[in-house]
């Protein structure tokens, strides 16, 4: 479980509320990761390629992604880290309230690794991310490679 | 060429037409009328022909009785010269000859009281001068010895008379003759110009009915022409308007699609946070039931009831105005999804479809007590399944949703083919729709009637657009208590679409 400390959860969410109930659900689902959350696409994708805590240079990482941005579109951004040497390899959750099924289709093939629809009803909603945070304690995440 | 001017074109064309189909017929009326006037004028001849016929009778008559006249005093002569029985015969035969004759005459010149006049002359000549042949006849014979009157003898001055006065009669008829010969030359005169007048009319109507026969022909044609181009035109259009309409219902689709979409966004939050709020409210009360028992003077009213009813109330109203909200934007998506679904058009036996969905509905109808028929060998259609299957069993729920209390329900499904469509129909003996509401029925969100079964208004919404989608109609046929009868009007084959994006 300790090395699991160090994975850091990008969550890429502009809604802020909704931003905050993933994160209260997380935490109560007994996770205590770093979450660094992000309300537009330019500025995640900044910190995911360039930052130098961010995944592309330092330590293995989690994306949490909104596929509806003010900026630009989850499925870019998906494509953007997908397409990425470094970045590939990290797991993508498309948590969105689109459940369209060519949608869905196109994260996978785009690379996703979970895509989950966020319900409105808001005890599946909680259940789901808490289920979430159980996956996240076990779920081993590629080390960056040529990173010390 | 604009509209406007096109039609100003056609109208003075039109004027003009009349114009020319008037005068024709005008022509026609006059040939007509000419005809008749020839036809009087020919009537007029044939009398003035028989009168000329009628005076040379009179004239032959009177040549006659001269003739006869003259040979029976010639004969007479003869007699006297020669004492010949031969003469006396021929005497007596020439002048009954004669006297007839003159009788022929006056009734042949009855109209004419100068000839009457002349004639009654006559007979007195005649019978002055019929004396004197008597007498000298006599004489020659030797029966009578008084010669004074042979030597007077007024039978050649009779004759002589007689002669000046067949020529006065003869005259009189050549009168005649002249005015009914000039009258019968000018009734010719008149059918000449009459014939002249008739082929020179014929003429001008030969030519004024080519010319306009032409003229229509030409017209027919060109509008023949227009009308191929404009039916062309209109393909085209039907074409553009049909591709607009579509893009028109793929704009309508997308966008209910990403309103109830990004709805839903902040209504996660909403339904989420009230759930916080909730939980919220619990190390609230808790909090509250202790401060009641180890200090109750810190307990004001307002804040038990606010913590004990006005939280737990206000955020029950939250969650059920949310949820109905969720519901309504789930339909909005569900009728998205449907109008982007692509529709796969088959053919269909329809009791077949139909046989699907009463099974779906059985056990809703036999709880109510309601009974189903579906009508046997209804017509086919080539269509899509899962939709016409959505929208009868939207019909048919329906129509056991809103069943008169008190009345065992019966729904009907019947059909029949109408040219290139048919007709399928769901009848209902339930408690019916008020005619004001006919179309309110139909949109969405929309119901009407006493509010007492669940529903959001959806149903029928969704049937009209699937309706609409298969390129159809649905119509409603109802009075309050009276059922309702909804009709749902296809094309018999529907085409492939292609994938709307």
């Amino acid at each position: 479980m300790s090395e699991q400390r160090h994975v850091t959860i990008v969550m890429i969410e502009d809604d802020e509320g909704h931003a905050r109930l993933i994160e209260r659900n997380i935490r109560r689902a007994g996770i205590s990761n770093e979450i660094r959350h992000f309300s537009d696409g330019a500025s995640a994708l900044h910190y995911l390629e360039n930052d130098h805590s961010g995944p592309a240079l330092n330590g293995p990482a989690l994306v949490l992604l909104d596929l509806n941005l003010p900026d630009m579109s989850g499925i870019d951004i998906l494509s953007r880290v997908k397409s990425n040497e470094r970045l590939k390899r990290t797991p993508v959750v498309v948590l969105t309230t689109t459940d369209d099924k060519v949608e869905i289709q196109r994260c996978y093939d785009l690379g996703c690794n979970v895509y989950i629809t966020k319900p409105v009803n808001y005890e599946s909603f909680a259940d789901a991310i808490r289920q979430l945070g159980l996956f996240l304690s076990v779920i081993q995440v590629p080390e960056v490679e040529g990173n010390g | 060429m604009t509209a406007e001017p096109r039609f100003l074109a056609i109208r003075s064309e039109r004027a003009f037409n009349a114009i020319v189909v008037g005068i024709v017929a005008l022509g026609f009326l006059t040939l007509v009328g000419v005809g008749a006037y020839g036809i009087s004028v020919m009537r007029e001849n044939i009398i003035f022909t028989r009168w000329v016929a009628h005076t040379y009778e009179v004239k032959g008559a009177i040549s006659d009785f001269l003739i006869n006249d003259e040979r029976t005093e010639t004969a007479r002569r003869g007699y006297l010269l020669s004492h010949d029985t031969v003469f006396s015969d021929s005497v007596a035969t020439t002048s009954a000859r004669a006297g007839r004759t003159l009788l022929t005459i006056q009734q042949l010149t009855i109209d004419s009281p100068v000839q009457q006049a002349n004639v009654a002359r006559m007979r007195a000549l005649v019978a002055q001068q019929q004396q004197a042949i008597q007498v000298s006849m006599a004489f020659a014979r030797g029966g009578y010895s008084d010669t004074s009157n042979f030597y007077h003898d007024a039978g050649v001055d009779a004759t002589r008379q007689i002669r000046a006065l067949a020529e006065q009669m003869s005259e009189q008829e050549n009168n005649k003759l002249r005015v009914r010969e000039s009258g019968e030359q000018a009734t010719v005169d008149r059918l000449i110009v009459v014939a002249a007048i008739s082929s020179l009319l014929l003429i001008f109507l030969a030519i004024g009915s080519v010319w306009v026969i032409l003229r229509y022909t030409r017209q027919l044609n060109t509008s023949q022409r227009e009308l191929a181009t404009l039916n062309a035109g209109l393909e085209d259009q039907v074409a553009t308007r049909t591709a607009d309409l579509r893009r028109a219902n793929d704009e309508i689709q997308r966008f209910a699609y990403i309103v109830s979409h990004d709805l839903r966004s902040p209504l996660v939050n909403v339904m989420g946070f009230t759930s916080e709020l909730e939980a919220a409210a619990k190390p609230l009360t808790t909090l509250l039931e202790r401060a009641e028992a180890e200090a109750p003077q810190i307990v004001t009213p307002e804040a038990a009831s606010a913590v004990r009813s006005d939280l737990p109330e206000s955020i029950g109203f939250i969650r059920t105005s949310t949820q109905k909200m969720d519901r309504l934007i789930n339909a909005i998506l569900q009728l998205s999804r449907q109008g982007r679904r692509v529709l796969t058009p088959e053919p269909l036996e329809m009791n077949r479809v139909l046989q699907t969905v009463t099974d779906n509905l059985a056990h809703r109808s036999s709880e109510l007590g309601a009974q189903i028929t579906v009508e046997p060998g209804l017509p086919m259609v080539v269509s899509d399944r899962l939709a016409l299957e959505q929208i009868f069993s939207n019909l048919v729920e329906n129509a056991l949703k809103y069943l008169q209390p008190g009345r065992p329900g019966r729904v009907e499904i019947g059909g029949r083919r109408q040219g290139v469509r048919v007709v399928y129909e769901v009848k209902d003996n339930g408690r019916g729709i008020d005619p004001k509401d006919h179309d309110r029925v139909f949109d969405l969100f929309r119901r009407a009637g006493t509010q007492d079964q669940p529903g959001e208004g959806i149903g029928l919404a969704h049937v009209r657009a699937l309706a609409y989608r298969l390129g159809g109609t649905v119509t409603c046929q109802s009075a309050l208590d009276q059922g309702a009868t909804f009709r749902v009007s296809l094309p018999a084959r529907l085409n492939a679409e292609g994938p709307v994006s």
